[in-house]
């Protein structure tokens, strides 16, 4: 069991992490559909920042800004030249993809064995870390897991529990109101999304510097689009996401100790349940787990047309 | 000083490109006043109060606020001036709860965000309690009916310290109780020392409640009353306007010849000119886009070749009887018939089939695919029918065929059949609408405002086009905001009053100004029955 959520743990941060930075921008109606592509881009950038620099902070911190870079192509894109998001942020999709597997073989080359970095270490927390079962995998982790803990308690924080998240909130759900109510539409979207953008890219250079210490092509396998799934799931709220984070992190262990040791059940089923369950949320529970109002939708103040 | 009235707006002129919507408009609105601004639609009353609050920038003009001068440049200003409006169209974020909605935009005092809620719940009480304006702070907005929903936009602006309250047709969507409690609560607010002003277009109501009534005609003011001066029959006229001074009825229907009674009789007392049964409405009830039951237990008769012409201010139910008769809106009860075929309760297919033709008001976003060509948007609706089918498929030689015919008859200003009709001018889209129900040989048509911004060619044209098909036989129902429009056309006038029928007059033998109250709710001894 404490081996299985030592296993579980790591997925949760990534498929966090992802989840807040896209319910970030989703929740001032900026809906982000680049996550696969740019994941794998922060994974390429981690890798090769982290090799070149040796220092895999380095390596996170150049993953995030060059994924709040793509949040400022989407921001501009959307909010200034009113294009339509779903396309802008598929386009963004393929382009951070390329990216991640040209910048990978311009520095490092093609080689018969990939490079390795050493991956993040751990750090333990005395005492916590003792306590049977969930001690090890909780309290003994890297540091990018307890800057996700705290982060989903301060997004929590923050948009629930302050008048700035109340008003950041508003934009998502009726920009119109509030700007009448001289809340900037603009700024609280690009803000949102350049943030949001920049964690995912930071969750996708997780990969190499935890997991594998090496990049491969194609390492996210999915996972990007499953974090769309899971913003759904979780109804767009902090809190909600990190309950459903962790499912989906325990289906996509399970999955691939299908694959291994054999369960008994294909592994595809297992795979495929995080699907289901959103399916199910969404079909079932749709009032709990609603997005915001205006999620996908561009403001125009000059607009008549309704909304 | 003393004397400086609480606003005061002199010479204030807006233009939208070539249109005058305010003509050098002057408004004086003092403390403890409640300010009544009427008008019919497009009498410039709202674009007047979008310039005090900001959204609109006057070209010229000057607003004083206690006698200072002041720049109003967006809402944000007009609030910290103490200037609040209430719109048409809520702003408000449906999942949150009334003190979320009220609060945001504004800085919350208290140490934390848990205990500035709990400040502002308590202004909130504090303020519902002294003007009768009860609400549930912590009820999510979504689940409030308009009337809650009203207050809380009221509240909205009386948080941010507003003294000069703005409501635009407030009393719309509420139910007569509702417009009493409202009432109340704005006297109680102009006996605190505040100002109101209330946009509207009820001359009951108006007198209800307003110390003061500024008359608004095409964008200028036409003149400013106290209420001890005037009454109903004196604002009415004032509204309709004195060009119907001497008003002769035009001469439409053979009817005429009948004419000896006095203006004023009601059509009973002479022998109608008969009609053979065409459209029958039974009972109908309908309900708003608020689901408030606007008009309900409404009959209505139209012959074979009659003109049926609705006259009423806008926002009388003028939009959902049009919908309703035109199949597009369900009724909630009652039904609609053609030559005893039961239409109401069928898919909107059976409608066209049965020859059901509309007209809608609000061309743009209910009459045409605005990227779509010209063609295409003739082709809606008869899309089904055998002339422009071929081998099961659309036959669009016979479709561009039509369009180009289409475009000659009707003297459509575009390029070729392939124009997109959103890039069509306003004139040149009704007419592609019109040309698209006559086309399809109708037995209901369905018209509403159905000249508005036509020049008077065009509206000429529009008015032979009704009457040929009149002569063939077909049922005629034109709701209009134009007086004269209604009386040049129709065989028969209806008032139109929140929903019901406020008066009836054969065309003939109509009197303006008895019109003119009925459609203002105004009740009389003389005329048809209400």
């Amino acid at each position: 069991m404490s081996e299985f959520l030592t296993l579980v743990v790591p997925m949760w941060v990534v498929f966090t992490l992802a989840a807040q930075g896209t319910i970030l921008s989703g929740r001032t109606g900026v809906f982000n559909v680049t996550q696969e592509g740019v994941m794998a881009l922060g994974a390429s950038v981690g890798f090769v920042v982290a090799y070149k620099m040796g220092s895999n902070l380095g390596g996170l911190l150049i993953a995030f800004a060059v994924g709040a870079l793509v949040g400022l192509v989407l921001t501009v894109m959307t909010t200034q030249l009113r294009l339509d998001q779903f396309v802008v942020g598929l386009a963004l999709f393929f382009a951070a993809t390329g990216a991640a597997g040209l910048l990978y073989r311009e520095v490092i080359g093609v080689t018969m064995t990939p490079p390795k970095i050493d991956t993040l270490t751990k750090h333990e927390i005395p005492l916590l870390s003792d306590i049977p079962v969930i001690g090890e995998p909780l309290f003994r982790q890297d540091y990018v897991f307890f800057f996700v803990v705290l982060l989903s308690v301060g997004l929590y924080w923050f948009m629930q529990r302050t008048g700035a998240g109340l008003n950041f909130r508003s934009v998502g759900e009726n920009p119109k109101a509030a700007d009448s109510l001289g809340i900037n539409v603009n700024l609280a979207r690009t803000w949102s999304t350049i943030v949001g953008s920049g964690l995912v890219a930071v969750a996708g250079a997780y990969f190499p510097l935890h997991f594998t210490g090496i990049y491969t092509d194609g390492m996210i396998a999915g996972r990007g689009w499953l974090v769309i799934a899971l913003a759904f799931l979780g109804g767009w709220r902090p809190l909600y996401v990190v309950a459903g984070a962790a499912f989906f992190a325990g289906m996509d262990v399970l999955g691939q100790k299908a694959q291994v040791i054999g369960l008994g059940v294909p592994h595809q089923f297992i795979e495929m349940l995080p699907y289901v369950a959103t399916l199910l949320v969404m079909v079932f529970a749709f009032r709990w787990a609603r997005q915001p109002a205006h999620l996908g939708s561009n403001y125009d103040r000059e607009s008549r047309l309704a909304g | 000083m003393t004397t400086a009235p609480r606003l005061e707006m002199t010479e204030v002129v807006k233009t939208f490109g070539p249109v005058r919507a305010l003509d050098a408009v002057s408004l004086q609105v003092g403390a403890r006043e409640v300010h009544g601004l009427l008008g019919g639609n497009g009498a410039g009353k709202t674009t007047l109060m979008n310039v005090l609050f900001g959204l609109y920038r006057a070209d010229s003009g000057a607003v004083r606020i206690d006698g200072r001068e002041v720049t109003i440049t967006s809402p944000r200003d007009a609030i910290e001036l103490g200037v609040g409006m209430v719109h048409q169209t809520f702003l408000q974020v449906d999942t949150y709860t009334v003190v979320e909605n009220v609060v945001l935009g504004t800085t919350l005092e208290g140490g934390s965000h848990g205990a500035g809620l709990s400040a502002a719940r308590a202004r909130i009480a504090d303020i519902s309690e002294r003007f009768g304006l009860h609400v549930d702070p912590d009820a999510v907005m979504e689940e409030l009916p308009v009337g809650i929903r009203q207050r809380v936009e009221i509240i909205k602006a009386l948080y941010r310290g507003a003294s000069v309250l703005i409501l635009d047709e407030p009393t719309t969507n509420l139910t007569p109780q509702e417009v009493d409690a409202l009432f109340t609560s704005l006297r109680t607010m102009v006996a605190e020392g505040m100002s109101v002003i209330l946009i509207t277009h009820k001359i009951r109501e108006t007198l209800a409640v307003c110390d003061k009534m500024t008359v608004m005609r095409d964008g200028a003011r036409v003149q400013t009353l106290d209420r001890a001066e005037t009454d109903a029959d004196h604002l009415a006229a004032i509204m309709v306007g004195e060009s119907h001074g001497t008003y002769q009825a035009p001469t439409v229907t053979e009817a005429v010849a009948l004419g000896t009674a006095p203006q004023g009789t009601v059509v009973g007392d002479v022998p109608e000119t008969t009609f053979e049964p065409g459209v029958s409405v039974r009972g109908m009830t309908v309900r708003n886009d608020h689901d408030v039951e606007l008009i309900s237990g409404f009959d209505l008769e139209v012959g074979k070749g009659e003109i049926v012409g609705f006259a009423g201010v806008a926002g009388n139910g003028q939009v959902e009887l049009a919908e309703t008769l035109a199949g597009v809106r369900p009724l909630q009860s009652g039904s609609i018939t053609i030559d005893d075929l039961v239409l109401s309760d069928r898919a909107t297919a059976q409608w066209l089939d049965a020859g059901v033709a509309y007209v809608p008001e609000d061309r743009h976003r209910d009459g045409i695919l605005p990227t779509s060509g010209i063609t295409e948007n003739l082709l809606l609706g008869s899309h089904r029918s055998a002339r422009v089918r071929k081998s099961g498929l659309i036959d669009w030689r016979a479709a561009r065929q039509r369009a180009q015919e289409a475009i000659e008859k009707f003297a459509i200003r575009a390029d070729s059949p392939a124009t997109r009709a959103g890039d069509l001018s306003g004139g040149n889209i009704q007419r592609v609408i019109l040309a698209r129900a006559f086309a399809h040989r109708p037995r209901l048509l369905v018209l509403h405002n159905p000249t508005r911004g036509l020049d008077i060619g065009s509206t000429r044209f529009v008015y032979e086009q009704i009457r040929e098909v009149t002569a063939a036989g077909c049922s005629v129902v034109v709701i209009s905001e134009d007086l004269d429009e209604v009386i040049a056309i129709a065989d028969r006038v209806i008032a139109l009053y929140q929903g019901s029928q406020a008066g009836e007059w054969r065309s003939d033998r109509v009197d303006p100004y008895e019109i003119g109250r009925r459609m203002t709710g105004l009740g009389t001894s003389v005329g048809g029955a209400a």
